[in-house]
């Protein structure tokens, strides 16, 4: 299972554009090389990068595009009339959007109002979710497809979707007592044998 | 402070960069962390890791302490690092849980194609003896005679295949089956490329273990 | 985070020991000889008190009878595990009969209305009990398996609200203050819940707080520093 720390961890990965307040060459990661590094320019760096240049001053980090509040109205518009999951600006469009604003959201202008549409739009993809759980649960769930939907908002119905539906996929298996059990907590026969075993003794 | 490796891959000769090595690291860190069996080992795959972690501190001990460049890495080698200690870690998870079935399991494959890690195979043969000994100190010499063997077949814990996983096509897999469970009935599922579903693990452990697909 | 796996019954699962320890109603089809004579001298020597030694004197199985056998045609309540031993391809000594819970009548009103019954009232372990039950040949057995599978089903909307309720308040059915729905649910379903709320919680608890935060420690790592303190402190 993940909690959602470490899904923010892989999200952290994700690329955003600072405008750096130094100059520096190309800095080679394991993970790939960033840079180089010129004031005032925009490069793009791993989030996670970009959130320790910003805390310690050495960076602006500039918003993703997609967090701007039109786009973000429209998005919940489309999601609305979907019947489905839409595709998502970002596979993980709210861990970035978390850890974005909480590290410059004094930056961000209208940052109260993308906060609120964006929770908006979250709020009204974990609904569909709910009711998309209930519906497969309902109708036997053996498989579904979930395109579209992220990382977190997967996480949000772990453990307790997969684990329903295992537990769906036991009842309806029936044991038969004619049949060896595998899996069972009391050996049967041997609780026979302690009796045998009670009576010669 | 060049980190390109030159890695000769011994089936193709291809040079392997470090980060395409982190990459299946991730992947298989997922996998790990998602699959209810566990999965064929990659220690190559650590190991590499684990050097170019080496390699990476020895350069930065080199750096002046306030070169800027000094708290981006060690900051990207603890995050690699925790992905190797998670991944092995859930690892051991399963080895302590499953120690039985897994052994059993290995003694049945050829050495070259085993799950476990030299490492691990150690610990899960040593981890075996120490729970028969356990049961053998505290509960089975109290015991009447004609039950103080322990029946490994029937208290050997075996993971639930059969448990639901996400996971992400990383391309098109036609006719797979899925045993719905009732009266043995089977449904057979297409996975396109890069769509994502929940479906049962044994359906597409096979796929897992090629890295046809992804769990997520 | 551990590896969290969903339930699964297997050797040394106390669940899956708690559920085969519920009791069925069996007739005996042959005569069973001599189990109280092995009674009064296990009694000797399992318990040793005067209480003991009164039991002694009764039958083993059937406490309430003061004969030596138990006599074909004679119905007692079994633990599963025992009416399974009793009962299968080899042997044949009781024949089995179902519980009244999972009998006709409360089959039907587990199919009207699943989501309102007490299962926890009826039986803690009603789902593995029942299914364990459904293996037996018995002209009901279909039936139980299916009604296993459909009351989880109707439940399931119940556990997934409670679980997502970030205000942790369970008593929203309406049913007044102080009444837990909670305690209406079977083990499973139990378990379900307990482990849906606190992936939840972790979830609510990481919205409101924002990103940016260190994962925690893996149990793994931290049982090891207390025993290291612990072994530091002892030596």
């Amino acid at each position: 299972m993940m909690d959602p720390a470490e899904v923010e961890f892989i999200a952290e990965k994700q690329m955003v554009e600072i405008v750096p307040n130094f100059n520096f060459d190309r800095v080679y990661l394991i993970s790939g090389e960033i840079g180089p590094f010129r004031a005032g320019l925009p490069v793009k760096v791993p989030i996670w990068m970009a959130i320790n240049l910003r805390q310690r001053q050495k960076c602006r980090i500039l918003v993703p595009d997609w967090m701007d509040v039109e786009k973000l109205e429209q998005a919940k518009e489309d999601e609305s009339a979907s019947r489905y999951f839409t595709k998502m600006p970002s596979e993980h469009y709210m861990a970035e959007a978390q850890l974005i604003l909480s590290a410059c959201g004094e930056d961000v202008p209208r940052a109260d109002e993308i906060r609120t549409a964006l929770k908006d739009l979250w709020d009204m993809r974990m609904s569909k979710l709910r009711s998309s759980v209930d519906t497969f649960i309902k109708t036997g769930g053996t498989h579904a497809r979930l395109d579209h939907l992220t990382l977190m908002e997967m996480n949000s119905v772990r453990p307790l979707l997969p684990h329903a539906l295992d537990q769906l996929h036991r009842l309806s298996t029936v044991r038969f007592v004619f049949s060896p059990l595998v899996n069972s907590s009391s050996c049967f026969d041997m609780h026979i044998s302690i009796l045998y075993y009670c009576f010669w003794c | 402070m060049d980190v390109d490796l030159e890695l000769e891959d011994s089936d193709n000769e291809e040079t392997i960069t470090a980060q395409s090595v982190l990459a299946k690291l991730e992947e298989a860190w997922m996998n790990e962390k998602f699959s209810p069996e566990i999965l064929p080992h990659r220690t190559e795959i650590v190991d590499c890791m684990l050097e170019q972690i080496h390699q990476m501190e020895e350069n930065l001990n080199k750096l002046k302490k306030s070169d800027f460049r000094v708290v981006i890495h060690r900051m990207e080698l603890d995050r690699i690092r925790y992905i190797i200690t998670s991944y092995l870690r859930s690892r051991l998870e399963k080895i302590e849980l499953y120690t039985s079935h897994i052994l059993e399991m290995e003694s049945k494959r050829p050495v070259e194609e085993r799950y476990l890690s030299p490492a691990e195979y150690k610990f899960a043969q040593e981890h075996q003896s120490h729970l028969e000994n356990h049961f053998e100190t505290v509960v089975l010499r109290h015991m009447p005679y004609n039950i103080r063997t322990l029946d490994k077949a029937t208290m050997s814990v075996a993971p639930n295949l059969f448990s639901q996983v996400f996971l992400r096509a990383n391309k098109t897999v036609n006719g797979v089956i899925v045993e719905t469970g009732v009266e043995g009935a089977e449904e057979e599922v297409e996975l396109d490329g890069n769509s994502q579903h929940i479906i049962q693990y044994k359906a597409i452990a096979e796929l897992v273990k090629s890295g046809s697909v992804q769990l997520i | 985070m551990p590896l969290l796996r969903s339930y699964t019954p297997h050797y040394f699962s106390i669940d899956d020991i708690m559920a085969t320890q519920e009791r069925l109603p069996c007739k005996f089809e042959v005569d069973v000889l001599r189990l109280g004579e092995y009674c009064r001298n296990q009694a000797k020597i399992i318990m040793s008190n005067t209480t003991a030694l009164k039991v002694a004197k009764k039958s083993f199985l059937d406490p309430s009878s003061d004969d030596e056998d138990i006599k074909t045609g004679t119905t007692l309540e079994l633990p599963y595990w025992l009416a399974r031993a009793l009962c299968n391809r080899n042997r044949s000594i009781v024949s089995v009969n179902i519980p009244r819970i999972y009998k006709e009548a409360y089959r039907e009103i587990l199919k009207a209305e699943a989501s309102v019954v007490d299962l926890h009232r009826l039986c803690v372990y009603f789902y593995e009990f029942g299914s364990y039950l459904s293996g037996f040949n018995h002209r009901d057995s279909t039936e139980i398996g299916n009604l296993l599978v459909q009351c989880f089903k109707d439940r399931f909307r119940l556990i997934m609200d409670w679980a997502q309720n970030s205000s942790g308040d369970t008593s929203g059915s309406g049913r007044g203050a102080g009444s837990d729905p909670t305690a209406r649910l079977d083990n499973l379903e139990r378990g379900l819940l307990i482990t849906g709320r606190s992936s939840w919680e972790a979830l609510e608890a990481w919205l409101s707080q924002g990103g940016g935060r260190p994962i925690g420690p893996a149990n793994m790592v931290v049982n090891h520093q207390k025993r290291q303190l612990a072994n530091a402190s002892v030596s």
